[in-house]
């Protein structure tokens, strides 16, 4: 069993990297804090940039709290834009009613959600496989069907919402700091159970649940655990993004394809990385942006998507992260995990 | 000291017929005992009872005076039987090192585990090399050097090993063996499984001779080594000594 002497060098070299790894992710956080000051400043009007960069932030969000279900633990759920609608009627009903900020009940709104994930999860975190797929999917459509018919919360017509008092240069502001700030905690939270023992247990679920219960992890509290976490932030989100629209409609929240969006970003990235999320939704909102005002509403969009998606699975079958890394290419700034 | 009993065991899969038939087991503290017999005999079966995977149909399996037959995996594991099943039951795409922290899940304290992982390092400095890798970049031998390791950082009072040898080169086997030796050497008891009936035994103190379903015989582990009437049913050699 002659061996040789392999990774022992890489660590230390990693650590030296560490450090500036750091101040660089450091450096582009505190600039994109600063961003939408310049509006203050100069003339030009950047409301489109902060608009598109908001929507990145809460995709980072969304798919990265995806991630820890669907990449960790490796339950893929196509469901989980009901805590996105749920977090946006919550906090929509509270300002209708009450008057309060949505800015304010978003964290309990993640709350709401999350109580939501711990009863699903208890019910159908039992099946694996396809088998829980199809019950997320059916978990969207019992929620379309209820949202419709709920006259209290508007029905299919939705709600409107007032907008918020605000210049029009500032108007963005709120949501595009909240949408960072969520980014970064979603982020955050996701490294820091990739770092854990709890992060440890859902991965070696995602391997072999058998194995896994047999090394002694409590399984089914670690994924309804994580069901409900994933459920939180995607809440919060739910609950900026209602206020952001001004208006709320089931059919904002429930389509199968907003659901999808979470996975394939994640998928596109590299599922059950930290930092595989985050690269999936920037490239593929970027993308489809850049399609959109190329060709308009032509829908050849999709086309262009559909086509870089395919493209990147092509040659990242793992995701951007996942295939860089097997590969020994990943970026030192890439290497989250 | 008595550490394990199995008596009338009986058990099997599904709604399928009974595998076991019946099985008495006793280990004592400190030794390592061997199970041999024919495929089919039920000498995983037995193993997979014992560590909860399997509910018997029948039979007890008492554990320092308390049995534990109706117990889940991981609460046997918690007891200190460790079982390291036949395809050896690591994470692939974990690397060494994750794997080692995985057979320390059920430890409350995260010191005692490092502090364990740490001691295993210095048992197998192979692994320690090795430990950023994904476990299924190793060779065969060394991922059951790893199984094994993984199974030491809890400290069970006793390890159950299916077929530790089992698709090993034979230089590797002897190595297998050597490591069985380090955890009698380390205080725990050894329960294994082995197709290679003639080198488990040789590294065992006590043989179990199972044959469909039932004991057939049990010994220490040089009586059956020396007894005819085993060897040529069970061992094979007999025949090959007298050149047929």
């Amino acid at each position: 069993m002659t061996s040789v002497p392999v990774s022992a060098q890489e660590q230390p070299l990693v650590r030296s990297k560490l450090k500036s790894k750091h101040s660089i992710l450091g450096l582009i956080i505190l600039l994109l804090f600063l961003f939408p000051l310049t509006q203050l400043i100069t003339a030009n009007n950047l409301n489109y940039y902060l608009h598109l960069m908001l929507f990145i932030f809460m995709y980072i969000a969304m798919a990265s709290s995806w991630n820890i279900l669907g990449g960790y633990a490796g339950y893929i759920s196509l469901g989980h834009n009901v805590f996105f609608a749920v977090g946006g009627y919550f906090s929509s009903y509270l300002l209708l009613r009450d008057g309060y900020s949505p800015f304010f009940t978003a964290p309990i709104a993640g709350f709401v959600a999350m109580a939501l994930a711990f009863l699903v999860g208890f019910i159908t975190l039992r099946v694996r496989g396809p088998a829980f797929i199809i019950s997320t999917i059916a978990l969207v459509l019992v929620f379309r069907i209820r949202l419709d018919n709920w006259e209290r919360l508007g029905g299919a017509n939705g709600l409107k919402l007032p907008l918020i008092d605000l210049p029009v240069e500032q108007i963005k502001f709120p949501f595009y700091y909240g949408m960072l700030i969520l980014a970064i905690i979603t982020v955050y939270t996701s490294y820091r159970i990739r770092h854990s023992k709890f992060g440890l247990g859902l991965r070696a679920i995602s391997q072999n649940e058998t194995k896994a219960e047999a090394s002694g992890i409590p399984t089914s509290f670690y994924k309804i655990f994580a069901f409900a976490i994933s459920g939180y932030f995607v809440g919060v989100a739910g609950a900026m993004w209602g206020y952001y629209l001004t208006y709320i409609t089931p059919s904002i929240f429930l389509l199968i394809l907003v659901g999808a969006q979470m996975v394939l970003m994640c998928i596109l990235g590299g599922r059950g990385t930290v930092a595989g999320p985050v690269i999936g939704a920037i490239i593929m909102i970027g993308t489809n942006e850049f399609f959109l005002s190329e060709f308009g509403s032509s829908e050849l969009n999709i086309f262009g998507t559909g086509a870089i998606l395919a493209a990147v699975l092509l040659f990242f079958p793992e995701g951007i992260v996942g295939s860089l890394r097997k590969i020994g290419r990943l970026p030192a700034i890439l290497d989250w995990d | 000291m008595t550490l394990l009993e199995v008596k009338g065991l009986v058990a099997g899969y599904g709604s399928g017929p009974d595998i076991l038939r019946g099985i008495d087991l006793t280990l004592e503290a400190g030794q390592i005992q061997c199970i041999i017999g024919p495929n089919g005999a039920g000498k995983s079966t037995l193993l997979k009872v014992i560590c909860g995977i399997l509910k018997p149909r029948d039979g007890e399996v008492i554990f320092e005076g308390e049995s534990i037959t109706r117990l889940r995996p991981d609460q046997v594991l918690k007891k200190g039987i460790c079982f390291v099943p036949q395809e050896r039951s690591l994470f692939p795409h974990m690397t060494v090192g994750e794997n080692l922290r995985m057979g320390g899940y059920a430890l409350k304290n995260a010191r005692e585990t490092r502090k364990r992982i740490k001691e295993i390092y210095r048992q197998f400095p192979t692994l320690k090399q090795k430990r950023w890798q994904a476990a299924n970049q190793l060779s065969g031998g060394q991922q059951q050097m790893l199984a094994m390791g993984r199974a030491m950082v809890l400290s069970p009072k006793i390890v159950l090993l299916d077929e530790p040898s089992l698709g090993l080169a034979p230089l590797i086997v002897e190595h297998i063996f050597e490591i069985v030796r380090q955890f009698k050497e380390n205080g725990i008891t050894v329960l294994m499984v082995e197709q290679n009936a003639h080198k488990g035994l040789e590294f065992a103190d006590w043989g179990l001779v199972l044959d469909l379903g039932k004991n057939v015989f049990d010994g220490p582990a040089d009586t059956i080594l020396a007894d005819p009437r085993i060897q040529e049913l069970y061992l094979g050699t007999r025949r090959v000594q007298e050149g047929i």
